[in-house]
């Protein structure tokens, strides 16, 4: 009946015009999701003005290839945090790994980054006492 | 050790010259294992492309950044070009400098960016 009715009218029915803008400069322009946890994540960071990372779970998504912010990588894997680098003047750096494709990349910590899972991650080389204790053994 | 063969049953042996000490180092460690870092300083060089897989034409040097840790328990290193700013894992060969390694390894948590004293309380 309403299949019939659908078909003598013709065409699709006029769609309302959309108000609300989900996307593009809408209200979740400057949000994104996280992969891994699926906290909803602002983009105003203190301390950086490029946040690429979730401040819960410290996870990223592998959307840039070789520039930062270039938006060039097909994969769109899911970044996990693999391990902490420091900087000569101080600052921590977490090492992204690349679930799918295992690309690396390095980000600066955001001033709202979870602090335990940092240290959990900073600690996770003095965790195992299989390689810690031979390094510590042969020096 | 030269690398030319008196005979067909000698192994002939490579080497290279580290990029940053300029020691020369087998690229193949005692266990037979392929080496690409110098054991002494532990820096490598770009000749390998990540991204395409195939030779590099970087060339660049390359300095330890970081230490990783697999699900295996073992250790990886981090090595970023200081031309290209590429990152590379590596395996941690048994010979390698583990006071450089040891000291990557707690670098974190001598500067730390935040008070570690509250952790004291978890």
């Amino acid at each position: 009946m309403s299949r019939n009715n659908r078909s003598t009218r013709g065409g699709r029915r006029p769609q309302r015009h959309k108000d609300v803008l989900h996307t593009h400069g809408g209200h979740r322009a400057n949000d994104f999701r996280c992969t891994s946890c699926r906290l909803d994540v602002s983009l105003d960071a203190p301390g950086t003005a490029h946040r690429n990372h979730c401040p819960h779970c410290l996870a990223s998504l592998h959307v840039d290839r070789k520039i930062p912010g270039d938006r060039d990588a097909d994969c769109r894997g899911r970044m996990e945090a693999l391990g902490l680098s420091v900087r000569p003047d101080g600052e921590w750096m977490i090492i992204h790994q690349c679930v799918s494709c295992g690309e690396l990349s390095a980000n600066r910590i955001a001033g709202d980054d979870n602090p335990l899972a940092l240290v959990r991650l900073a600690l996770r080389p003095l965790a195992d006492p299989k390689a810690a204790g031979r390094v510590l053994l042969t020096l | 050790m030269s690398s030319h063969t008196t005979n067909n049953n000698t192994l002939s042996l490579s080497t290279f010259a580290c990029a940053w000490c300029g020691l020369t180092v087998s690229a193949h460690a005692a266990d037979g294992a392929a080496r690409n870092h110098c054991p002494s300083c532990l820096h490598s060089r770009h000749v390998l492309d990540h991204v395409e897989g195939g030779p590099s034409d970087c060339e660049g040097r390359m300095s330890p950044i970081a230490i990783a840790v697999l699900r295996t328990g073992d250790w990886m290193l981090i090595h970023r070009c200081v031309r290209c700013d590429e990152l590379t894992s590596n395996a941690v060969c048994t010979d390698d400098n583990q006071l450089i390694l040891m000291r990557m390894a707690v670098r974190p948590l001598a500067q730390p960016p935040f008070p570690l004293e509250a952790f004291g309380t978890l």
